[in-house]
């Protein structure tokens, strides 16, 4: 019997040995390898180490705007979603991640993170055709902006952008935060993720054109108080 | 047959001339109290297999380590990745460590409860506290061969702790590494120390500790009322071991033989599952992302310095472990005599159930750090959805804030997070509005004063989100000195 048992146990060794380590549950993987900060390429986990925070898990339901929204992907290209992400926007939340500002990624990690954002959450292209331009030299004119504020953002943010169920857009410290870029992204992706209409969204009849845009955005930035707009706009420029 | 002849004669040959089979039949058979042969005193002769475990498995390691500050770290990496078995060697040997340390503090706790150092076995005690002091050595010092980030900062914090001596700081660390910093003959320093200087001494002391043994007696078990006195515990032990002694082996050994081979045998399955202990990140200053931790049997000093007052902490690193090894060496010339049971000293017990339970909490503490700020969490820990819906665009730039100014390094939300701070998601229900501006601005607490550090506008934008943080069925602070608003459906 003792001799048969050591038998068994004899093979059983051999047959671990033969198998070798392949299946033993301990094997560190190729994607256990401890790698240097610079040199990991995975999309996921430079996203979630670096932007997940402010933009949210699934680039979405963040503080910060949604990047898995596929009108906000429609409208921006890769060139100005780089100079963002290397660049940060001055005057605002949202920091400089290049090495050379100070941040934590390279130029190629900030690729990874341009080229992921768009492949994954990119979604339907059809949705943001006709969207107006991501951004535009045009000054819009505040007093249309105005007329476009009553039509299509009052109805949630308040007549005058004072309040509303969705909040004051008209808030001073909001405005001494965001930079016009920020306004006009939103109000042309909105933030579906929250239920924030986009550019085609906000009135039944029609959607806004590039103008009207251009106007809204005008008028609540002239709503930001004097005494803000020198500081903001010299970190901008 | 002829071939076992031969064996035999061959075998005949070399005892006649070495004396080897009457020296090794008189160790396995001397006598011993059939009451030693109990389960509770298989630990000592465990930790010795783990030794030999640790040897075998430590050679092949050496065979593929490279000892220099540029090669260190790749060789672990060329083991676990690319050396076939290479990982599982790392991984019997990293928890051959871990079980080697564990099962010595058993022994010793079984020893110390079980009055074995008491009178003639005072420096079999003596020797099994250099036996404990060499194993923490190998376990440290193999930790900085391992010569990743948490061997980089643990020796910067151990050099550091030394540096602090008053006078000859500075030369100890000289000595510790090599020179003033961490660099390539530091590396080489520590390999010599963990592959010839401090194993030589374990075995050395390894031999006296066994001689002892086997000279002295193994402990009788202890009973409540048997009292050791200088004049007459041998002769005792002496008339014990005639009148109820067994030959040690079989008769004891049998018990030690099936516990070690338990112990390898888990050792074997552990580290198939659990797989080796590092190596983490590369070894260079210049990456700070990074959060180094001691290994397990360390995480307790690690939490005493963490938490230990800084005006303590000087005089309580280079005093502390001084007073602690000698009390430790001192134990069997304190209480040399006397009960040995530990039903027959409750103050034994006390002092061991305290230690434990302190060494315990430190360790659990040490894995989760709640002292140190978590330097990922502003960019790494989202923001909970649901302390963002139905928030204005003033809250949301606020939990932005609080993402951006890095205050949930700190300060947990939704359970991720630092906790230097309490946590957010109650705040509005435990502070009014000027509560928290006066927090935010002026600190107070352990919070520094940001006032400096944030404009109205960001201040306005983070009171306004914190403002939105309480539970929802909880009112929000109030101010006491102001008159309760009357509820509503009154």
């Amino acid at each position: 019997m003792i001799a048969r048992g050591c038998r068994l146990i004899a093979i059983a060794c051999a047959a671990v040995c033969v198998a070798g380590c392949d299946w033993m549950p301990g094997r560190p993987t190729q994607a256990e390898m401890p790698l240097r900060p610079s040199a990991i390429t995975d999309f996921a986990r430079l996203y979630g180490e670096n932007c997940a925070g402010c933009h949210g898990v699934d680039g979405k339901l963040g503080p910060a705007i949604a990047l898995n929204n596929p009108v906000y992907l429609a409208i921006v290209d890769d060139a100005a979603m780089h100079r963002v992400i290397a660049d940060g926007t001055a005057g605002t939340a949202m920091p400089p991640f290049a090495g050379a500002q100070g941040g934590n990624l390279t130029d190629q990690q900030i690729d990874i993170v341009v080229a992921g954002i768009r492949k994954q959450w990119s979604g339907d292209k059809s949705v943001g055709a006709g969207a107006p331009p991501y951004s535009s030299n045009s000054p819009g004119d505040s007093n249309r902006g105005g007329q476009v504020y009553a039509a299509n953002c009052a109805s949630c943010h308040g007549a005058d952008g004072k309040a509303g169920n969705a909040g004051s857009i008209a808030d001073a410290s909001f405005l001494a935060l965001v930079s016009n870029q920020n306004l006009r992204t939103i109000v042309i992706a909105g933030r579906p993720d929250f239920g924030h209409p986009d550019w085609k969204s906000y009135s039944a009849r029609q959607a806004l054109t590039a103008q009207q845009v251009s106007d809204v955005v005008a008028w609540i930035a002239a709503k930001r108080p004097a005494s803000m707009l020198s500081a903001l706009s010299a970190a901008q420029h | 047959m002829a071939v076992m002849q031969r064996i035999k004669a061959v075998g005949a040959w070399l005892d006649e001339r070495l004396q080897l089979g009457s020296t090794i039949a008189e160790v396995a058979e001397h006598p011993v109290p059939r009451s030693s042969a109990s389960w509770w005193y298989i630990f000592g002769s465990a930790t010795l297999v783990v030794l030999i475990m640790q040897i075998v498995t430590g050679i092949c390691l050496a065979t593929v380590y490279t000892p220099a500050a540029n090669g260190a770290w790749e060789s672990l990496i060329y083991l676990n990745y690319q050396q076939p078995l290479g990982w599982y060697i790392r991984a019997l040997h990293g928890w051959g460590s871990n079980f080697m340390v564990a099962l010595m503090l058993v022994h010793m706790v079984q020893v110390f409860l079980f009055g074995a150092h008491k009178y003639p076995r005072e420096l079999t005690w003596v020797a099994g506290i250099v036996l404990l002091l060499c194993t923490l050595g190998m376990a440290f010092t193999g930790q900085v061969l391992r010569f990743d980030q948490d061997a980089y900062w643990g020796l910067g914090i151990g050099a550091s702790i030394a540096g602090r001596s008053p006078l000859i700081g500075p030369k100890i660390v000289d000595l510790i590494l090599g020179g003033p910093i961490i660099a390539g003959e530091t590396l080489s320093r520590f390999f010599a120390l963990h592959v010839f200087v401090i194993p030589g001494l374990l075995l050395a002391f390894v031999g006296l500790h066994l001689f002892l043994v086997l000279r002295l007696g193994i402990n009788e078990w202890p009973m409540p009322g048997r009292i050791v006195t200088r004049e007459k515990y041998r002769q005792q032990y002496k008339e014990l071991v005639q009148r109820d002694g067994e030959p040690f082996f079989p008769f004891a050994a049998q018990k030690d033989i099936v516990f070690a081979g338990l112990i390898i045998l888990s050792l074997v399955v552990v580290a198939a599952v659990m797989g080796p202990i590092g190596p983490g990140g590369q070894p260079d200053p210049t990456i700070i992302q990074t959060v180094p931790r001691p290994d397990f049997f360390f995480l307790w000093l690690f939490s005493v310095f963490a938490l230990l007052p800084p005006w303590t902490e000087t005089f309580l690193m280079l005093v502390g472990p001084p007073i602690a090894i000698g009390l430790l060496f001192a134990v069997p010339f304190l209480s040399g005599t006397g009960e040995k049971s530990w039903r027959a000293r409750p103050f034994a017990v006390v002092i061991v159930t305290l230690i434990l339970l302190a060494i315990g909490t430190l360790t659990w503490l040490g894995t989760y750090s709640p002292w140190s700020p978590q330097m990922e969490a502003w960019t790494e820990a989202p923001v909970p959805p649901d302390y963002l819906k139905g928030r204005t665009p003033l809250e949301l730039q606020g939990a932005i804030l609080i993402q951006y100014k890095q205050c949930r390094n700190c300060h947990s939300l939704g359970g991720q997070g630092g906790m230097r701070g309490p946590a957010l998601g109650d705040t509005a229900a435990r502070l009014t509005r000027d509560e928290i501006i006066r927090q935010i601005v002026q600190g107070g607490g352990n919070m520094p004063a940001y006032g400096k550090n944030l404009s109205p506008a960001e201040v306005n934008a983070i009171v306004a989100f914190l403002g939105t943080m309480h539970p929802a069925n909880e009112p929000p602070a109030r101010d006491s000195a102001k008159p309760a608003e009357p509820a509503a459906s009154q």
